[in-house]
């Protein structure tokens, strides 16, 4: 049987962190298995005049709608939030805003500081040196200073805000509330041979710049330059477990069909907040009935979101809203940490984003009646379009055991892999908390010269940051992998993506995670052998 | 018939520079099965067909459409917004640009930070974490 030092499956966020920092080792032979395609950017729908309807279809962040060859079902009928994902080479960040804030230090201490979730078993000081070295090969833009963070010690120049962003900047000035230009990987000038953001603004169908930290042209190039084999279009569908309660290897499935048996000394797995504890519950055995790492019953359990709110404004003026990175421009950590006279523990982050291109304009105001038919849809047009901003009310979701993903045998991939069926609903905790930050929301876009046009809440198409589902902790009743990633019960076995999370944070996940991965897979390393 | 509909919807706006939807070519793959609805509502509101109509009657027809046939009228009417707000002449004069975003792309002016001078007088707002 073929034969690797270590295997990691998936190469997304965590998967080409992980593979970088695993073959930084001499002499190792290290395997990544991606089920998706690589992406070519040269055909990325911004390169098409007609790019926004690639966003219904091939480009879309709904696996569902998407149906492309690494694509797996996910069963949404039971959560009000449906998940999102794209399965390709670089996984979830060849569509993702690139917005790129770390979690803060109370986030690892939740239980300690409010007695809600619980502690992690590491500190943010810990995770800061990993923080640092991810933010280097990320390429990540923002300004040093933020008086809500402890100090970020270098970043590149910050995306340009524009006149939206200025707009809501006064704002938050004139209510005095925190503010800062957004953390965004995305280089704001030439680094580590890519160029510099062109504001296209499409950067949620992939980035045909080359400009956008989205790991296939920041980690990879350097994980492949290492001797990391790389196998697209090959789906993990079991991992094999040996007599001596080590994983021996894995099962996948490669393109054309073909069944291999890989075996390997260390198994990763980066497959995503769903993928991986689908993989381990399709892993079950008759030695291990639910699922590999299971003993704790939480593989699968306590899914977090990050439930969002959105409110948008209309302005009177042409603040040519929809140009510049869409996701990117500034955010306000105002609310961020907990009190509690407003009625529920923790806090979020206001998330400013761009206005929309004109198709996602004209549609939205058809779908509301904003935008009439007929005579005086031009000029309704006219006074929408690059004149909006929005606010998304990015909100700490709780873990809770009853929110989970299970396995999904009435709907499965092309190889006959069950799907996932998601089974979530909101804590009243995240509740108060959306209906503060619609009204902060609110408050701002109004003291900023808006016009409120549009608020509600959860957004059902906003399942993107899919945490907590294989947890770490130091207690194997109470979590899946200990606090190096490493599966209680099974020595050789690594979960290093966001399913790690014990608690959510109230801001996008890839920065945590991807240190989080950069600071398992050091330790996974020291097993490995001599430090290059 | 399908022209009339698309002006309906969408007419030109000289004064922005926008053509009408009809002077674009747009396919409506459930035109067919919508075209008779259109005529059928027509004919129950005690008019002739929906062609015979004036124009504020045809665009209540269309409204009318999307509530007794939501699925079928909205279908057809986001195909035609969809054909119409990817055209580069429309594009164009809504200021979007007529080529695809990539290679061009914008400008944006870089920013003055001393607009964060008040933010950063209020000094830190994280919170601290005892060891
Ligand atoms: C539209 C959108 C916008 C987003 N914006 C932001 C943002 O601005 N900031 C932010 O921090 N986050 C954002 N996110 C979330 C972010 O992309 C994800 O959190 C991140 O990609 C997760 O990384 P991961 O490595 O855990 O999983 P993924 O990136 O999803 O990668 C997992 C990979 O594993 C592969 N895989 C799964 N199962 C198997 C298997 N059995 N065999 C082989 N391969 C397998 C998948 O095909 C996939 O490529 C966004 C996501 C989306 C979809
Ligand atoms: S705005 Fe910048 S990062 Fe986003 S797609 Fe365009 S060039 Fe890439």
């Amino acid at each position: 049987m073929e034969r690797a030092d270590v295997v990691v499956v998936g190469s997304g966020a965590s998967g080409a962190a992980a593979a970088w920092a695993l073959s930084r080792r001499p002499g190792l032979r290290v395997i990544c298995l991606e089920q998706g395609e690589r992406t070519d950017p040269a055909h990325y729908p911004a390169t098409q005049i007609g790019w926004e309807l690639r966003r219904q279809g091939d480009a879309s962040f709904d696996p569902n709608i998407r149906q492309a060859l690494g694509d797996y079902p996910i069963d949404n009928s039971d959560t009000p939030i449906s998940l999102a994902n794209f399965n390709g080479l670089g996984g979830g960040t060849i569509l993702y805003s690139a917005h790129f804030p770390r979690f803060h230090p109370s986030d690892f201490r939740t239980r300690s500081l409010d007695g809600v979730g619980d502690d992690w078993p590491l500190t943010y000081h810990q995770l800061e040196p990993y923080f640092t070295q991810n933010e280097q090969m990320m390429g990540v833009a923002g300004l040093v200073g933020d008086p809500a963070y402890p100090e970020y010690q270098s970043l590149l120049p910050p995306v340009p805000l524009g006149p939206m962003g200025r707009k809501l900047a006064e704002g938050f000035n004139a209510l005095g509330w925190h503010w800062w230009p957004s953390y965004a990987a995305i280089n704001t000038r030439h680094h580590d041979g890519r160029a510099a953001c062109a504001n296209l603004g499409p950067c949620n169908t992939g980035c045909a710049q080359g400009a956008k930290g989205s790991v296939d042209v920041t980690y990879w190039p350097h994980a492949l330059n290492q001797g990391v084999e790389l196998r697209t279009g090959c789906s993990v569908q079991k991992l094999l477990m040996g007599d001596d309660g080590r994983v021996g290897g894995v099962r996948y499935v490669d393109a054309d069909g073909g069944d291999h048996e890989l075996a390997a000394d260390f198994v990763v797995l980066a497959a995503g907040g769903a993928g991986t504890p689908r993989l381990l519950l399709n892993s079950a055995s008759d030695r291990f009935p639910n699922g590999l790492a299971n003993q704790s019953g939480l593989v699968g359990r306590n899914l977090m979101v990050h439930p969002l709110a959105y409110v948008e404004a209309v302005f009177d003026q042409d603040l040519r809203s929809s140009i510049g990175p869409h996701g990117c421009c500034l955010l306000s950590q105002n609310f961020y940490e907990s009190d509690a006279a407003r009625g529920f523990a923790r806090g979020y982050t206001l998330h400013i984003l761009r206005g929309a291109p004109p198709l996602e304009t004209a549609l939205g105001g058809f779908m509301t009646r904003r935008i009439p038919l007929g005579p005086g849809h031009h000029r309704a047009m006219a006074a929408t379009f690059n004149r909006t901003a929005g606010i998304a009310v990015i909100s700490e979701d709780l873990p809770d055991p009853a929110n989970r993903i299970e396995l999904d045998p009435d709907h499965r991939d092309r190889f006959g892999m069950p799907g996932v069926k998601v089974r979530y609903a909101l804590g009243d905790n995240t509740k108060a908390m959306l209906a503060h930050g619609t009204e902060q929301a609110r408050t701002v876009l109004e003291a900023a010269g808006g016009k409120v046009t549009l608020a509600f809440s959860p957004v059902r198409h906003s399942g993107w940051h899919v945490m907590g589902t294989t947890r770490m902790g130091d207690d194997p009743a109470t979590s899946v992998v200990d606090r190096f990633g490493r599966a209680h019960g099974i020595d050789n076995l690594y979960v290093v993506d966001s399913s790690l999370f014990v608690t959510a944070g109230a801001v996008n996940p890839v920065a945590t995670a991807q240190a989080l991965t950069l600071y398992c897979c050091d330790h996974l390393a020291k097993r490995l052998g001599p430090s290059p | 018939m399908k022209d009339v509909f698309l002006d309906t919807i969408l007419p030109g706006d000289e004064g922005l520079g926008l053509p009408s939807a009809s002077a674009i070519a747009v396919v409506l793959v459930e035109w067919d099965q919508y075209a008779p609805v259109l005529d059928q509502l027509a004919i129950e509101a005690g008019g002739e067909s929906f062609l015979a109509l004036d124009a504020p009657s045809r665009l209540a027809l269309v409204e009318k459409s999307r509530r007794k046939q939501a699925r079928l009228a909205n279908g057809v009417i986001v195909a035609a917004l969809k054909a119409y707000y990817t055209h580069p002449q429309v594009l164009h004069a809504l200021g979007a640009g007529a080529v695809p975003p990539f290679p061009d792309g914008n400008f944006l002016e870089d920013d003055d930070w001393s607009i964060l001078e008040p933010v950063f007088e209020r000094g830190p707002i994280w919170r601290e974490v005892p060891a």
